[in-house]
């Protein structure tokens, strides 16, 4: 049953994928001589047309639940609308595009200069032949690898300062829900993309397979931002992170101070939490943000920015302030957490 | 320092997972190392590069019949001379995977072989030669007959992909999409003797009868240059269509065909006028591959847009079957297949 629906979906995808790049893209590389990118256009076009049938799913799926069980009631959406922008630059494979032409090519020759050197790759799936060759356990195998590093990544943000700045535009949300997961630093982004493929030239990850783990990783942390009243319950919420465990980690002072604490950084899995004790299994539900979007006694409310343009130009302000008060000996901080 | 401790920790993780990796192969449970799929006595052999898997295709029924999993993003494939294997390249595994040529079960793999995209025998059998489409290099090796020992690596940008070699099996020929040239490689030494422009995303190369021309299908435009390569000239241009790619002997001593995978065509050249004498329309999205049935009769191609292989009836120039098979197909193959003797005898 599952077999055959993922079967039709995905001749359904391979036909928007032929129509779409016969008609339209492959006559204007070929118009713009960069056919030399036509095999490689072709094979994007289907994790792009998977990002669009990804958020027509999301929305089907997950508005229905934020209306029916919301962890929080807004009065308005408005602050909302910023993310279904990143969300579609991210999920139209906008970035994707830019990493390509950007460091692609750097990661070419970093393979290269490792095999001219024999540096040889792990490939773990090749560790257990006829067993974790096999595609599915490979890709579990890979899941589990790029999950457990997606945790250090996480904690990384938290923990050094200017980084914590590009994160904070993913944090600066105070109204979560399914279009939030994106809302993040194109900088921070693309850093992620270099480390995560860092990580897959190392232990071997085919490239094809690449794709497909972003696809599901990103599917699952949509979810994860929903503003959804949802647990898995006891057994489950300890083997995926759920929309509960992972609001505790967005909420102001219990999930996270900017650089000083944080907790369920657990990107797929609660396991590395679990195992590295940064867990939380506390439910109630908490204002989410960071500490100084809040007034305070002779301090204003932080402003974060509210559109795409403006949260990524007070980033850099705020990296800028951050490196210029490092320079001057002095400590600048957002969130309400000291400088590291 | 820091690198050489990367280094160190990287080579030992290898030969942990190298040890690992032996001692469980021998372990009975592994009995179904491979996919398995009902040994056929003749398979059309499909590689699928989008992902990672050979389809075989009864040659008789011309029913899929089983799927082969490869390694990391095959692209080409090749027979050994000696007709007792298919190789697979396998260009982000780094490796080679040897399958049965009639039934496409897996028989060995030769690891180390770096990006191999594309790959080839010398005429004299003497060297096999890939190149790394990606890491932009063209790797030189001696055969023996079954192994093969590495003898020049050649740094050559930018994206090498296709090849041809001269009859004497003293010259290689190598275009290089991304900067639009074609070089030339003397196999003994390994030395780059020269490169020429000779336009937009040069891809498959064919010579020509005695070696006089060698032909180079140009991707990203709509024909076939003809470059006297003795003087690295081009002489002349055969339109043919949008995205002309790859070559197939026809093997009546007269024509070749060539796919054409923006116009999604397939014409018809003739090497001794060098002209287009007949298209092939019609085809599914993205023509690539070809290979001819042993009766000349029926030309297979794989269309790399639709996820088909076609089958083409020679005598009244139509497809008259599509194959479903899986993402990308790429490279095709049967035994039971017209040579591709080129007329300098490659």
């Amino acid at each position: 049953m599952l077999h055959s629906v993922l079967s039709n979906l995905d001749a359904l995808v391979s036909a928007i994928q032929t129509a779409l790049y016969v008609d339209v893209i492959q006559p204007l590389l070929f118009k713009f001589g960069m056919m030399d990118y036509d095999e490689d256009t072709y094979d994007a076009l289907y994790w792009v047309i998977i990002g669009v049938f990804e958020v027509i799913a999301m929305y089907a799926v997950l508005r229905p639940l934020e209306a029916l069980r919301p962890a929080e009631r807004w009065t308005d959406r408005k602050a909302v609308r910023a993310d279904v922008i990143y969300t579609w630059v991210t999920k139209l494979g906008i970035l994707n595009l830019l990493f390509f032409f950007a460091l692609q090519p750097w990661f070419d020759h970093l393979q290269g200069w490792l095999h001219l050197h024999g540096i040889a790759t792990l490939d773990l799936d090749r560790l257990w032949p006829g067993v974790t060759t096999q595609p599915l356990v490979a890709f579990a195998l890979y899941v589990v690898v790029l999950d457990f590093a997606g945790y250090w990544y996480h904690r990384g943000q938290h923990r050094f300062g200017v980084w914590w700045e590009l994160h904070a535009v993913h944090h600066s949300q105070r109204q979560m829900s399914l279009w939030c997961d994106d809302r993040n630093h194109v900088l921070d982004d693309l850093l992620q993309m270099a480390f995560f493929a860092v990580i897959a030239l190392g232990v071997g990850v085919a490239p094809s397979q690449f794709v497909m783990l972003v696809a599901v990783s990103n599917l699952m942390q949509s979810v994860q931002h929903a503003n959804i009243r949802l647990d898995y319950g006891r057994v489950l919420e300890r083997l995926i992170v759920s929309p509960a465990f992972h609001r505790r980690h967005h909420a102001v002072g219990y999930g996270h101070e900017g650089t000083v604490y944080g907790c369920n950084f657990g990107v797929i899995f609660p396991w590395w939490d679990m195992m590295f004790r940064s867990a939380s299994w506390d439910r109630t539900i908490e204002p989410t943000g960071i500490r100084d979007q809040i007034a305070s006694a002779g301090q204003p409310a932080r402003d974060y920015g509210d559109g795409f343009v403006g949260q990524h130009w007070l980033a850099l302000q705020r990296i800028a302030k951050r490196l210029c008060a490092r320079r001057d000996g002095g400590g600048a901080s957002s969130g309400g957490a000291p400088a590291v | 320092m820091r690198n050489f401790r990367l280094f160190t920790m990287v080579r030992r993780a290898r030969l942990c997972s190298g040890r690992v990796a032996k001692a469980l192969a021998a372990l009975p449970v592994l009995a179904f190392a491979f996919a398995a799929t009902p040994a056929a006595a003749h398979n059309v052999i499909v590689l699928n590069s989008g992902e990672a898997t050979l389809s075989l295709i009864d040659l008789a029924t011309r029913q899929v019949v089983g799927t082969v999993p490869t390694g990391k993003e095959p692209h080409h494939l090749m027979v050994t001379p000696d007709n007792t294997s298919l190789i697979v390249a396998d260009s982000v595994s780094n490796n080679l995977l040897f399958v049965d040529p009639k039934s496409g079960q897996p028989q060995r793999r030769v690891e180390g072989i770096e990006d191999p995209y594309q790959l080839g025998f010398s005429p004299d059998r003497k060297w096999f030669v890939t190149a790394g489409l990606r890491l932009d290099r063209v790797d030189i090796y001696r055969y023996d007959g079954r192994d093969v020992t590495l003898s020049t690596r050649l740094p050559l940008a930018v994206m090498p992909s296709h090849m041809a070699f001269t009859r004497d099996s003293k010259t290689v020929f190598v275009t290089l999409q991304v900067s639009g040239e074609l070089a030339a490689i003397d196999l003994a030494t390994g030395a780059l003797r020269w490169k020429m422009k000779v336009g937009a995303v040069p891809a498959g190369l064919w010579m020509t009868p005695n070696d006089q021309y060698v032909l180079v299908g140009m991707t990203g435009a709509d024909y076939v240059a003809v470059v006297d390569w003795r003087n690295q000239k081009i002489v002349k241009t055969i339109f043919t269509g949008k995205g002309a790619h790859n070559f197939r002997s026809l093997n009546d001593g007269r024509h070749v065909a060539v796919s054409n995978r923006v116009a999604s065509t397939i014409s018809i050249v003739d090497e001794t006028t060098l002209t287009n004498v007949g298209d092939i329309t019609g085809l599914m999205p993205g023509p690539d591959d070809m290979e001819l049935s042993a009766d000349n009769r029926y030309l297979w191609v794989t269309f790399r847009f639709a996820r088909h292989v076609g089958v083409i009836d020679l005598t009244t120039r139509k497809l008259v079957q599509t194959i479903p098979v899986g993402r990308s197909p790429h490279g095709i193959y049967f035994f039971d297949r017209a040579p591709v003797t080129a007329p300098n005898g490659t």
